[in-house]
């Protein structure tokens, strides 16, 4: 017990800026380019939730979602509403599924995406801060610019688009939640999809 | 989405053992039987994996992406299938992600049970297996393979015995080494012994089959001492706690390799606050330094003296120096203190590190130790009084001393001093003592040691300094006057006792108790009359006995239901009730208390209990959540724990909407609450 604790101490006063983005505290800002050259900030975006979608258009489980039109889908809804809706690709240039802007221009028009824009983190910083971890990952930003939701896009991990109709899709829970003032009801699950390459 | 890999597959079937293939550029899977079937007992089959080099599938916990192989069988009536037998994974590193899986060739082994009714010539499996293969980049496949396995008796070592058994090589030996995981807000530390076979001199690595606890990096590791260690962040996903983590710990590189199961015990020092939704720590408050902590415990143990417990005796023992001071009884005074101080940390360290789940305070939680607290404070009450005087040595008050009777009737008031100080302390200093509880032992037995000196350094002064001992008043008639009233504060910390002990145990009880009081003062009074002799002591002796009877009896009586709490509409603390409500995103005030603790009474009364909080609470849909820790309560121990507490009182805002719980300062006002309420978001219910 007195082990324990002096344990958890230690953790504690060992914790610091090195974890990644967390749900409840003020999600990381950033800037990035976007495919049409133009520089978007978090902080631009204040009083409006915001959605990141982490994507990698070669990635089966990103396939999945789109060719599905799960995802697009959830960005019209989402857009709709007044929710700004960013993609992000932190492929290291060369590796699978990294694009400069023709190259996102061009996923998004064969695609069909839907949202609000396609942002370039090729060095792979911001996909870092946040601790993105696989194509896709989700982050649900709230309009006070505190992270609300941290996960997967859905509850069934699979390349299987058959198992989308029986999953629940998180992101949707989530900001139906945030948009009738209510708690989020899951705001983390375990991220699931191809590693983003970094 | 097509799987292009289907499209690829090239289905073989091996005519010579039962086997069949499917084979991508990335992957071939072959599922193959060991022998041929016999009812009755076990079939191993084997689902053989072939990666294309740099390649890999995953382990049932793939690391930070990935998915698990995950196998359908279609097998007939009566014959089941096992999970895999997983073989230990090896350790994948992607730009800083982790995943856990096989590459080369690698065999997942099945069991089937074959009932021994099982009549046919053939036993026809079929398989669907889904898999995920990466190098950077992923590509799902999915096959559907089926095998026709001959029934009969022959043990055959076919073409893939070997595969089977590098399978088995590498199955991780199911090891009973005590194993335990403490979950902190960031890191979770396993420890371990050491299983049989494990070289302490050999690096060795640590996967945990459930997902979402530990992070996927490699951890800190350590063997050493006996003890295996691996202290590795918690998942960013982490959620609940098992109350079991499993892990594999392995040595070296396949084939090479050695792997153990370990279950470790979970301890969950976060639960249930932070496994709620948000993965939030409570924010600690930055720890005293430790200069500071003893200048506040000298500082402390020197206000004691002014306790209604402990003052009747330093006055007492302060006039009693009137004629000259004895440096000597005020170092040993000093000593019995201290020691006494030191010895009741000791105590309590001692069996904390045993796991009692104890904090200060405890000596207010035992309902026979207030219960003798109060008889000893009565019994010094009526001493004072004049109701009868115990030679003056035992109480060090008096004549004695001043004529310079023994260092050891010194060092005995010392020990009283610190005893009738005891109770005095868990009111009021709980939190801090509890806090010092939690240091490592040096530290916290010198903090106790240092209050300790601080209630001593009064009387230790005025024994040292003739000077200041020439101020205090002449001698004369008024001491006895003086002495008379000094009881009464005595009198007052027995009724406060008392109350304790009422809340504790009920007022059954309390009056059982109170009459063993009357008995007690019969006793004395008959002890300290003049007509002392064999018929009175024989009284006494009895009355005592009659109220030990009360004692026993009060004790034996199980406590009301539960203690009064005041008149605010709360709801009475339940861990897992905590968890449901904060988890559903409820705005939470918890508040631990205890009705010997004057702090958390007083910050009732002034702040908690007051019509404007009430009427925040309310209006701001806070449930408000209390904890008694009047009596011993493991729950509300643990739930002290997480905060960093052994004490109380303790408040914790659980702001709503699966926001980090906030701990409210130890001193409430009631603007300090209402601000703090001011800060919820909850959906009106």
């Amino acid at each position: 017990m007195m082990k324990a604790v002096l344990i958890s101490m230690i953790a504690l006063g060992l914790s610091g800026a090195a974890m990644a983005a967390t749900v409840g505290q003020p999600a990381p800002g950033f800037t990035l380019t976007d495919s049409n050259g133009k520089a978007h900030s978090l902080a631009d975006f204040k009083g409006k939730t915001v959605v990141l979608e982490w994507t990698n258009h070669e990635c089966p489980f990103v396939v999945k979602h789109y060719d599905a039109r799960n995802m697009q889908a959830q960005q019209v809804a989402a857009t709709g509403d007044d929710v700004i809706w960013l993609n992000v690709n932190s492929g290291a240039p060369g590796k699978q599924g990294s694009v400069d802007g023709a190259g996102a221009n061009a996923v998004m028009a064969e695609k069909g995406h839907k949202s609000t824009a396609y942002l370039l983190d090729p060095d792979g910083k911001v996909g870092k801060a946040y601790g993105a971890k696989t194509t896709p990952h989700m982050y649900v930003i709230d309009a006070d610019g505190m992270l609300a939701y941290n996960g997967a896009i859905d509850s069934i991990p699979s390349a299987d688009q058959a198992d989308i109709p029986k999953a629940t899709q998180y992101v949707t829970q989530a900001l139906s939640e945030l948009g009738a003032g209510k708690p989020v009801s899951v705001a983390t699950s375990k991220p699931y999809g191809c590693s983003v390459k970094y | 989405m097509k799987h292009s890999a289907i499209g690829l597959a090239l289905v073989l079937a091996s005519a010579v053992q039962a086997a069949e293939r499917v084979e991508t550029p990335e992957l071939a899977v072959t599922l193959v039987a060991e022998s041929a079937a016999v009812p009755g007992q076990p079939l191993n089959l084997g689902v053989l994996l072939e990666h294309a080099p740099d390649w890999h599938t995953y382990w049932i916990n793939p690391g930070d992406s990935g998915l698990p192989t995950k196998l359908t069988w279609t097998l007939p009536d009566g014959v089941v299938a096992s999970e895999i037998a997983w073989p230990h994974p090896e350790r994948f590193e992607l730009s800083g992600l982790f995943n856990f899986g096989f590459h080369h060739r690698q065999l997942l082994p099945v069991a089937l049970e074959v009932p021994a009714t099982y009549s046919a010539t053939r036993l026809p499996v079929e398989l669907k297996i889904d898999w995920l293969v990466c190098k950077e980049e992923c590509i799902p496949g999915s096959a559907s393979l089926d095998l026709s396995v001959p029934v009969g008796t022959l043990a055959d070592s076919g073409p893939y015995a070997a595969d089977f058994a590098a399978a088995r090589a590498r199955w991780p030996v199911a090891s009973a080494a005590n194993a335990s995981a403490h979950i902190a807000a960031d890191s979770v530390t396993v420890e371990a012994e050491l299983p049989a076979g494990f070289s302490a001199d050999q690096t060795f690595d640590l996967f945990p089959i459930q997902a979402e606890v530990l992070a996927n990096v490699p951890g800190d590791a350590s063997a050493s001492n006996g003890v295996l260690r691996w202290v590795v962040p918690r998942s960013d996903y982490f959620r609940d706690a098992p109350d079991r983590l499993s892990v594999v710990v392995t040595q070296g590189k396949p084939p090479q390799s050695r792997a153990w199961i370990l279950q470790a015990d979970v301890v969950n020092l976060t639960a249930p606050a932070t496994t709620a939704a948000s993965s939030v720590a409570p924010t600690p408050e930055p720890p005293l330094g430790f200069g500071w902590a003893l200048l506040f415990a000298l500082l402390g143990g020197a206000v004691l003296n002014l306790m209604p417990c402990v003052f009747p005796v330093l006055a007492l023992k302060a006039l009693s120096l009137q004629g000259g001071a004895h440096p000597r009884h005020g170092v040993f005074y000093t000593l019995g203190v201290v020691l006494s101080f030191v010895a009741l940390a000791g105590l309590l360290l001692g069996l904390r590190a045993t796991g009692e789940a104890l904090g200060w305070g405890f000596q207010l939680q035992e309902p026979w130790l207030v219960a003798l607290l109060a008889y000893l404070f009565f019994a010094m009450g009526l001493s004072l009084s004049g109701v009868f005087s115990v030679g003056e040595r035992w109480m060090g008050i008096g004549q004695s001393l001043t004529e310079g009777e023994g260092d050891r009737a010194a060092l005995f008031t010392g020990v009283l001093a610190a005893i009738v100080a005891s109770p005095c302390t868990a009111p009021l200093m709980g939190a801090a003592l509890g806090f010092a509880l939690t240091q490592s032992a040096p530290v916290a037995l010198s903090i106790f040691a240092t209050l300790g000196f601080g209630l001593a350094l009064p009387y230790l002064a005025l024994t040292l300094s003739p000077r200041l001992a020439a101020r205090l008043p002449r001698p004369g008639p008024w001491m006895d006057r003086f002495k008379h009233f000094l009881a009464f504060p005595l009198y007052l910390s027995a009724v406060w006792l008392l109350w304790v002990f009422g809340e504790q145990q009920g007022v059954l009880a309390m009056g059982l108790v109170l009459a063993g009081a009357v008995a007690l003062a019969m006793a004395l009074w008959l002890f300290g009359s003049a007509a002392s002799g064999r018929v009175s002591i024989a009284m006494a002796l009895l009355a005592l006995g009659a109220g030990g009877y009360a004692l026993s009896q009060a004790i034996a009586h199980e406590p009301a239901a539960s203690p009064a709490s005041a008149a605010s509409s709360s709801v009475a603390f339940d861990a897992a009730d905590l968890q449901s409500r904060v988890e559903q995103g409820d705005a939470v005030l918890v508040n631990m208390t205890a009705a010997w603790c004057i702090t958390c009474l007083a910050n009732e009364r002034v702040a908690l209990a007051t019509d404007a909080v009430q009427a925040a609470m309310r209006e701001q849909g806070v449930t408000y959540i209390k904890g008694d820790w009047t009596r011993r309560d493991e729950a509300i121990t643990r739930y002290l724990a997480q905060f960093q507490r052994t004490g109380v009182p303790l408040y914790v805002l659980y702001p709503g909407a699966n926001r980090a719980p906030k701990v409210l300062p130890q001193l409430l006002t009631p603007d300090i609450v209402l601000d703090a309420l001011a800060t919820v978001e909850t959906p009106r219910r």
